[in-house]
């Protein structure tokens, strides 16, 4: 086989590897559906170019550019990279926006369409249509290496697949992380893991910003190799084919993405080469029949195989070796986990040393005041002010539209409060969106379901672990040494619980496939993970077995006699019988009652409101 | 002022091309919720049906009639036997997007295998030119505008006084309550992709008409001045997509006349990304 | 002011009717009935399942044992347009009318199935009913208040003159005054025109004063039934809402 075939095959198979892997990094794990994605590989390739070629009219002056600074390898490499991460930064405003998932893509499709318009225009910029040319390669001005040689080329191949090795790595590194995980929980639902305490701007920045940095030094890599770089090689189907790559691979599967990088933008050129031409076949057949297999080949993978050949692996997490009942008791490692173990049955009330004190003269720790929400015209929470207490476990009721989880969704941030004021701890947190309320332990769940699919219980609990090392971008990158401790503390608490909920079986099945009643619990597993000191509890026993919903009951009293304070809306008022204190009525919008079942069975009012509606 | 005039005049052409095109890929997506993205391919292969019986020796305006019927009842199969499989299994509309993408490669690219990579055009007449008041049209010209109108009324008087525009806005209004008025939906659904299919099917036709010479590919850009004009007037509204052709197709060849003519699209591309951003309903469409 | 109905009240049959969104059912082994002249009514807690139930007759939820009877046909899993040219009436809690349209395009609508030379006709009826709607025919439907709205809803089901409604808490949201005159006003006037009504509501005390029947659902089953009368007398009526003792006798046999 010629040599310079096989390194032509081989650059371009690191080159597309490593666009893939940056498109499945941003794409597959972090649900960042980019449909302007070339547009990062293109500017790469112009930065390289710029930065390696002389100053234009120094180039024979037949093609007109901006730059032209004449730097020396591997500078125009590193600034391929930078330039493609700092392109991403505008885009996180169009993929940020509360715009349909769809019209969003086109968005995307259009502004690629519209930057290969404009840089074809616009001469003085890239020069045009014409696009650059001449482009000098690595190290081409030291007499070191002559560039037309096998062994030239063969060192410029190794360094291209080193770096797509090393881009690999760097991926794996990220998504096998905690922040990883956080990603992929964003991806699977981005409302809940927003409630959980993920920063959604931030997650979804860092990777449009390094997803462009990868395909930037895919197209620096790749400018430098064919030399030339022009507006042809970018437009809009440019993207189809990687996202047809990382779909067929597998999404999601950082070896998904190098394996649909070879089938599809490699393969479908290599074969090519080996279809007998002929002069009575049509110039363009080739080329056109290529085009039509990537669409059959999207469409059919969507319909048969969404997850592609190599689909997202399950993450199993193995669950340390049967425990001596002693270890269990034991503090694990990692400060603040420790505290919030809870042991495997509630505790005998007798540890306190004055009996608590009723609910009404415990310090108030959560409360509205004159919170309305109004929208199109109708007022679903009409000047409500409500205070919830330290250590209660406190119920909310009232007949349906009576505005019961309006006023939690407000209390959560996920929905605005139109007027009036929430203070939580001493603090107005009315402005405060809905993560930061997270972080600062004030957790909800919510009424559908809203486990994470793709990810396992187990991962799901973890996912909600605040003040995991390996929980930021510099974290996940440092490594499993690094976040490792926190990890193991994170997997002893969810072990823990998934003990007290009974579910240990299920910690490595996908949360997805659960019963109903399963992923309740889930959910509320999930929020206590989160370590919450006030829980905002959404209909938790909605559809669950009433000895379930019994024993739910009981650990939640349990934590709070620990200390937590509860807020529950719920409709099965047999459950507010027996484990809430004080209750809270609200009918139409307002607070109608306050008190024990009991007393409020007694007041005409409310039955009224319940029968009455 | 003869600038303007001359480009007023290439506007009202473009602008009933972008109206026949865009009414019809608005009420797709108002009827069936997705954006059906291979509209421009399919476009471009009526154009290639009617040059086909073109090169045949028919004239191109027979060659037109035979686009219209192969281009709806693609259309139809289109929804029936892609869309609305995926739709029934719950894909997520960004799903969608990329289904019809994949679509637009087949069927583009399926084109340019059969018909070659040569751009082509059809062997007719222009006709006489007419000079009305600064404006020169050609007679083929005319006539194209002359459809458009023909083609809007008779929108118009579908939605508003026959059972069958009434209940396609009902359709596409609350889909399930139209059911339960009695409104066989999926019946109007495939009835709206015939129609509009064969509206696709003539804007392909007149578009080739007005370019001249047109190639495989030569629907990618105007597919934006689609969209453009679909979001400008709020997808789903037909008027809107009327009142929204108007605008980008005037906007697009005026300001071609007093920016490079390269630039022209661009206008259209802005408007796009604009509205998107700002009004993603449109300018006729209720508030989101 | 009744309308005349052209066509004759429609009885319904329900018989161990299970039903659910896929997964787990919601509700399960429902037996009921609705004859012409009465308004028969569907009350209980909130999940219960009355609007699963009523959802299930209409063809939107899918039943997956048990059979939905309407006069002398098996309507069983129909699909809701074809329920509709059943002369069955549905007017759903949700989404109740066309928003981008017209108050009279609305009630156009309705009319769908109608000749054309009945429609202007029907449309008298109907404004006759609901003067309101009258006066804002042109006014587009989105931008109606509640009231109207639930109005409008009502108008467009009286279009199809149909032999049987079922309502899904036709007063959701409105004021206890307005719900109280649709209830007494309107609803029960279509049963007194020979319809038979199925309605699902909140509003017990008031559903039952128009009441001939009524069931009392909880957890997915029917826990009593009877007429108006007959459920106040019964102590466990009132917990059946608020829970309490009485009530708390779980469902049987839940495994």
């Amino acid at each position: 086989m010629n040599a310079f075939y096989l390194i032509n095959l081989l650059v371009y198979a690191a080159v597309d590897a490593m666009a893939c892997l940056g498109l499945s990094q941003q794409f597959g794990v972090a649900g960042v559906t980019n449909f302007g994605f070339i547009i990062f590989q293109a500017a790469g390739g112009y930065a390289a170019a710029v930065l390696a070629l002389p100053h234009d009219s120094a180039n024979g002056g037949f093609q007109s550019y901006i730059g032209g600074l004449n730097l020396p390898f591997p500078l125009p490499w590193i600034g391929a990279a930078v330039v493609g991460g700092l392109i991403a930064v505008p885009f996180t405003f169009l993929v940020g926006r509360r715009l349909r998932g769809d019209f969003a893509a086109v968005g995307l499709l259009v502004t690629a369409v519209l930057l290969n318009l404009l840089v074809t225009n616009y001469r003085p910029l890239l020069n045009g249509s014409a696009g650059l040319s001449l482009i000098p390669t690595p190290l081409h001005g030291d007499n070191v290496f002559s560039v037309q040689t096998a062994g030239y080329q063969w060192v410029f191949t190794v360094a291209a697949i080193v770096l797509a090795l090393a881009v690999y790595v760097f991926v794996r590194r990220i998504t096998g992380s905690p922040y990883g995980r956080s990603l992929r929980a964003m991806r699977d639902n981005d409302v809940v893991a927003d409630s959980l305490g993920k920063n959604l701007l931030s997650l979804r920045t860092a990777m449009l910003v390094t997803g462009g940095a990868i395909a930037g030094l895919s197209g620096g890599i790749l400018v430098t190799y064919i030399t030339t770089w022009s507006p042809a090689a970018w437009g809009y189907a440019e993207t189809v084919v990687l996202f047809a790559a990382v779909i067929i691979g597998g999404a999601g599967n950082h070896l998904g993405a190098i394996l649909g990088a070879i089938l599809v933008p490699v393969g479908f050129e290599e074969i090519t080469r080996f279809i007998p031409t002929s002069n009575s076949l049509p110039p363009n057949l080739i080329p056109s029949l290529q085009w039509v297999a990537i669409g059959l080949l999207i469409v059919i993978f969507l319909w048969l195989r969404p997850q592609g050949i190599l689909p997202e692996r399950k993450r199993v997490i193995r669950l340390p070796a049967a425990r001596a009942p002693a270890a269990r008791m034991a503090a694990p490692p990692g400060g603040a986990a420790a505290a919030a173990v809870p042991s495997p049955r509630p505790p005998a009330p007798q540890a306190h040393e004055q009996p608590p004190a009723a609910p009404q003269d415990r310090p108030v720790v959560l409360e509205t005041v004159d919170v309305t929400r109004e929208f199109g015209g109708v007022q679903a929470v009409a000047g409500v002010s409500i205070q919830v207490r330290k250590g209660t476990l406190t119920g909310l009721i009232g007949p349906n539209g009576a505005g019961k989880s309006t006023l939690l969704a407000m209390l959560a941030g996920t929905l605005p409060v139109t007027s009036g004021k929430i203070i939580y701890e001493g603090r107005d947190i009315t402005g405060v969106p809905a993560f930061r309320r997270a972080r600062l332990g004030l957790v909800r769940t919510f009424q559908l379901a809203s486990e994470f699919k793709r990810l396992t219980v187990m991962e799901n609990l973890l996912s909600a672990v605040p003040g995991n090392r390996g929980d930021t971008f510099r974290g996940s990158l440092l490594g499993k040494r690094y976040w490792q401790a926190d990890e193991t503390a994170a997997i002893a608490r969810a072990e823990a619980i998934l003990e007290r909920f009974g579910l240990e079986q299920f910690a490595n099945h996908y949360a997805g496939d659960l019963s109903g009643g399963q992923r309740r619990l889930v959910e509320i597993m999930r929020a206590l993970m989160a370590e919450p000191a006030t829980l905002l509890l959404d209909e938790p026993m909605a559809g669950v077995h009433p000895n379930l919903a019994r024993r739910i009951g009981n650990e939640l009293v349990a934590l709070c006699e620990e200390g937590m304070t509860i807020l529950m809306v719920e409709h099965e008022l047999a459950i507010m019988d027996e484990f809430c204190d004080p209750v809270v009525v609200m009918a139409e919008g307002a607070v109608l009652a306050e008190g024990t079942m009991e007393q409020l069975r007694g007041r005409s009012e409310v039955v009224e409101a319940y029968l009455v509606g | 002022m003869t600038i303007f005039l001359s480009s007023l005049g290439f506007g009202l052409v473009t602008a009933s091309v972008l109206a026949i095109a865009a009414v019809g890929f608005t009420l797709q997506f108002g009827v069936t919720d997705v954006l059906n993205l291979a509209y421009g391919a399919i476009m471009i292969a009526g154009a290639f049906v009617a040059y086909v019986v073109n090169q045949a020796g028919l004239s191109v305006w027979v060659g037109l009639v035979v686009a219209v019927i192969a281009c709806s009842l693609g259309s139809v199969l289109l929804n029936s036997g892609v869309y609305t499989p995926f739709q029934r299994r719950g894909t997520s509309p960004i799903t969608l997007v990329i289904v019809s993408l994949g679509m637009t490669l087949i069927i583009e690219f399926g084109v340019q295998a059969l018909a070659g990579g040569t751009a082509v055009s059809y062997t007719m007449s222009q006709g006489t030119t007419f000079h009305a008041g600064g404006l020169i049209l050609s007679v083929v010209q005319l006539v194209v505008i002359a459809l458009s109108i023909v083609v809007m009324l008779g929108v118009h008087g579908l939605l508003r006084y026959t059972r069958l525009g009434k209940a396609m806005r009902a359709t596409a209004a609350n889909k399930s309550l139209a059911r339960n008025c009695g409104i066989r939906t999926d019946r109007v659904i495939t009835i709206t992709w015939a129609l509009t299919g064969g509206l696709c099917g003539l804007a392909g036709v007149v578009f080739a008409m007005d370019s001249g010479s047109f190639d495989a590919t030569a629907t990618d850009l105007f597919l934006i001045l689609i969209l453009a004009a679909v979001f400008l007037g709020g997808p789903g509204q037909a008027y809107g997509a009327m009142l929204g052709a108007v605008v980008i197709g005037l906007a697009t060849e005026i300001s071609a006349a007093y920016i490079t003519a390269d630039y022209k699209y661009v206008v259209a591309f802005v408007a796009l990304l604009i509205m998107l951003g700002v009004r993603p309903t449109g300018l006729l469409g209720a508030r989101a | 002011m009744s309308a005349e109905l052209a066509l004759p009240g429609l009885p319904l049959r329900a018989e161990k009717v299970t039903a659910g969104y896929g997964g787990d059912p919601v509700i399960r082994d429902i037996t009921l009935s609705a004859d012409p002249g009465e308004v028969v009514s569907l009350v209980g807690p909130n999940g219960s399942g009355k609007s699963t139930l009523l959802k299930s007759m209409a063809g939107v939820v899918h039943v997956s044992s048990g059979t939905v009877r309407v006069g002398d046909r098996d309507l069983t899993n129909w699909a809701p347009e074809e329920i509709a040219r059943a002369a069955v009436g549905y007017v759903p809690q949700v989404d109740d009318i066309f928003s981008p349209l017209s108050v009279r395009e609305n009630l156009e609508m309705g009319g769908y199935l109608l000749r054309r030379s009945q429609v202007a006709g029907r449309v008298e009826r109907v404004l006759a009913i609901f003067p309101r709607l009258g006066v804002m025919l042109s006014r587009s439907a989105g931008k109606l208040s509640g009231g109207e709205r639930k109005m409008l809803a009502m108008g467009r089901v009286l279009m199809l003159d149909p032999g049987l409604f079922l309502l899904d808490e036709p007063t959701a949201n409105l004021a206890p005054i307005v719900a109280t005159a649709l209830l007494t006003e309107h609803v029960r006037q279509l049963a007194d025109s020979g319809a038979a009504v199925l309605i699902v509501e909140q509003r017990a005390k008031a559903v039952l004063a128009i009441s001939d029947r009524s069931y009392v659902l909880g957890g997915g089953e029917v826990r009593m039934q009877g007429t108006p009368a007959e459920l106040s007398g019964r102590p466990d009526f009132v917990e059946s809402f608020l829970g309490g003792r009485g009530a708390a006798a779980a469902p049987s046999g839940d495994a």
